[in-house]
């Protein structure tokens, strides 16, 4: 929180040039990107998320089933070429499995915090825009969902509406996970509805809708990515999380929750199972924090918090 | 603050209403039901309607859903108001009383400990802020927070209960030792260290940044400037107005006491409520499910209200 440094142009001693703005103007995007690189660990994390994504993409496309494909005379061989992470006591492809696995974690987070967003914004609009009793029915709303521990929820509505199914997953995760971003929008619009431009659009004739679609949704969203991009690591715990109580992704399909509850059976033989999928998603936790972190210093420099 | 107490209690009737609502509708409308796993060629379907009669399962929704509602709050003198348990036929509340004092031992240690460990570490980053001490803390914090909570608990076991072989595997005594207070302590230690690990994590970061807040305050500059000792501005000026949000935060924390530390309960058999409630899951007893999402909302609507009555009382700038 310096004040802005002021370059001195080559060639001249400092404090002798004339007071005059030499920056440039800058659109809005170039601020943010500029504010982004600064932080040097969320390029990082953009990187590493990069990867990590990549992987899941390619490398399971690439090895076709070897994810899954059993063998009688590869069980336990050590570590290849081929299997950087050797073969596992089914003779399964280690790295390949865990590879599988993240693009299943990454697919279920992503996904889930898609949901998150379209209801929480949804509702947090609604909210906000209409006011009123609208607004107090559904924030009471909030309150409820609230106030039932997340994680049970999201349990009960797995194991007893579909175990083992990934969109029952991504479903039950979105439908506890929207009030943050409810929250967020809702604040957003409460003082956007009075901006100028929004009545501006009212005094041209714009219709609700398109006042709030087209005007104020993309004005509200900055707090909301933010938002996102930190829930993709909670979804990936979660989903982890259920797997590994039987209740997510159930073998023969590949999870980092069901890989290492599987670790734990192995142990004696492999203690090094558990610490593959482990390590895997603390990269995906620590990807997605610092991604966020970085995205709330360059979209929304208000919403700063000086503690990190 | 009587009158603010009482009216938030009136505001929670609906919350606690719609909580019910909504965690009856998830185990009512589900597909199947709890005795699903009995039929089989063996049983005969008039043993499976009498299982429904009996859980009052036949009835229709609606009528059941006001039966559950109304005979739950007769609890504290009638033992069989959360209903019978689907898998021991038990009463429910017992089952769920019982199990109160593990968890409370198991999360009364480690937040005690992650209190004693989490508030001198934040104070220390934020005063020696950007220092390698401080650094140092953010990195590991960082870290920590990052761990998902039941891998840590399943390597903290797997290095210390099956490599090294320091500590037990699971549960909470040994065969034959219940009672002893060192045998308890010997088993407490993984699964509280588990869970204190990822709260001080997080508390120091919380304690860190409300103490760097404080310490820009105009009152600090103008202790200091009075020549006062610097720890002396530390502990007394700083620290107390510090802990302000983090009294807030305690509060808060009450509702994962009870039912938050349910997957490492979880990975050590570590006989708690939460354990109890991942069962209960797993064995679709649903009167169990549905008294602890009841018992969970409601340390939700308490922890909050605690939290906000005890930001009231530690800061008397704030009148309700």
């Amino acid at each position: 929180m310096e004040s802005t440094q002021t370059t001195p142009l080559p060639g001249t001693a400092a404090g002798a040039v004339d007071e005059v703005d030499l920056t440039p103007v800058r659109t809005y995007w170039q601020l943010v990107r500029q504010r982004f690189v600064r932080h040097r660990l969320a390029v990082i994390a953009f990187f590493l998320m990069a990867i990590l994504i990549a992987m899941a993409l390619f490398i399971p496309l690439l090895s076709g089933d070897a994810w899954k494909e059993t063998s009688l005379e590869r069980i336990n061989q050590p570590p290849s070429l081929t299997a950087p992470l050797g073969y596992d006591n089914l003779g399964i492809n280690t790295f390949a499995r865990l590879m599988k696995g993240l693009q299943t974690s990454l697919f279920i987070g992503f996904s889930a915090v898609v949901v998150i967003v379209m209801i929480g914004v949804t509702v947090g609009a609604m909210a906000g825009y209409f006011g009123g009793w609208a607004d107090n029915a559904l924030m009471r709303f909030v309150d409820i969902v609230l106030s039932i521990p997340t994680f049970f929820l999201i349990l009960m509505l797995v194991a007893f509406w579909g175990t083992g199914n990934a969109w029952v997953i991504i479903i039950a995760i979105g439908l506890t996970g929207w009030t943050t971003a409810a929250r967020l929008v809702r604040a957003e619009f409460l003082s956007l509805r009075e901006a100028d431009f929004v009545q501006a659009a009212k005094a041209l004739g714009a219709g609700d809708r398109r006042i709030v679609v087209r005007h104020m949704i993309p004005s509200a969203m900055a707090p909301v990515v933010v938002a996102a991009t930190l829930g993709i690591a909670d979804s990936v715990v979660i989903e982890a999380a259920l797997s590994f109580l039987g209740f997510g992704i159930t073998p023969p399909e590949a999870s980092l929750g069901n890989m290492l509850t599987k670790a734990q059976d192995y142990f004696y033989r492999d203690p090094l199972l558990a610490w593959y999928p482990g390590i895997t998603l603390i990269l995906v936790v620590l990807a997605a924090s610092f991604l966020g972190d970085g995205l709330r210093d360059a979209l929304d420099p208000r919403q700063r918090v000086e503690a990190n | 603050m009587a009158r603010y107490v009482v009216r938030r209690l009136i505001q929670a009737i609906p919350i606690i209403i719609g909580i019910s609502i909504i965690a009856f509708a998830i185990v009512h409308l589900a597909p199947g039901d709890p005795f699903d796993r009995f039929r089989s060629n063996k049983v005969s379907p008039e043993v499976i309607e009498n299982l429904r009669r009996v859980y009052g399962l036949d009835q229709p929704l609606p009528v059941q859903f006001v039966k559950w509602f109304t005979t739950f709050w007769t609890f504290p003198w009638d033992s069989t108001a959360w209903g019978y348990s689907i898998t021991d036929g038990l009463p429910v509340r017992d089952k769920i009383f019982e199990r109160i004092p593990s968890t409370l031992q198991l999360m009364g240690t480690s937040l005690i400990l992650t209190i004693i460990i989490a508030i001198p570490v934040g104070i220390l980053g934020a005063v020696r802020q950007y220092s390698i001490a401080d650094k140092t803390i953010a990195v590991i914090t960082t870290i920590g927070y990052a761990l998902p909570t039941f891998w840590l608990g399943i390597i903290l076991r797997q290095i210390f209960a099956q490599q090294l072989d320091l500590f037990p595997l699971f549960g909470k005594h040994s065969f034959g030792k219940e009672g002893d207070v060192l045998d308890l302590l010997w088993h407490l230690f993984l699964p509280a260290l588990t869970i204190t690990i990822v709260g001080v994590a997080g508390w120091s970061r919380y304690m860190r940044a409300s103490m760097l807040e404080v310490l820009r305050a105009d009152y600090i500059r103008t202790a200091k400037a009075k020549g006062l000792a610097s720890s002396r501005v530390i502990f007394k000026h700083a620290l107390r107005n510090a802990l302000i949000p983090i009294v807030t935060l305690l509060g808060l924390t009450i509702p994962t006491l009870l039912a938050g530390a349910a997957i490492t309960e979880a990975v050590f058999s570590w006989p708690g409520l939460g354990f109890l409630g991942v069962s209960a899951v797993q064995e679709r007893d649903y009167p169990v499910v549905l008294a602890f999402t009841m018992i969970g909302g409601a340390m939700v609507i308490i922890g909050n209200l605690l939290a906000d009555v005890l930001y009231a009382v530690v800061d008397p700038r704030i009148k309700y």
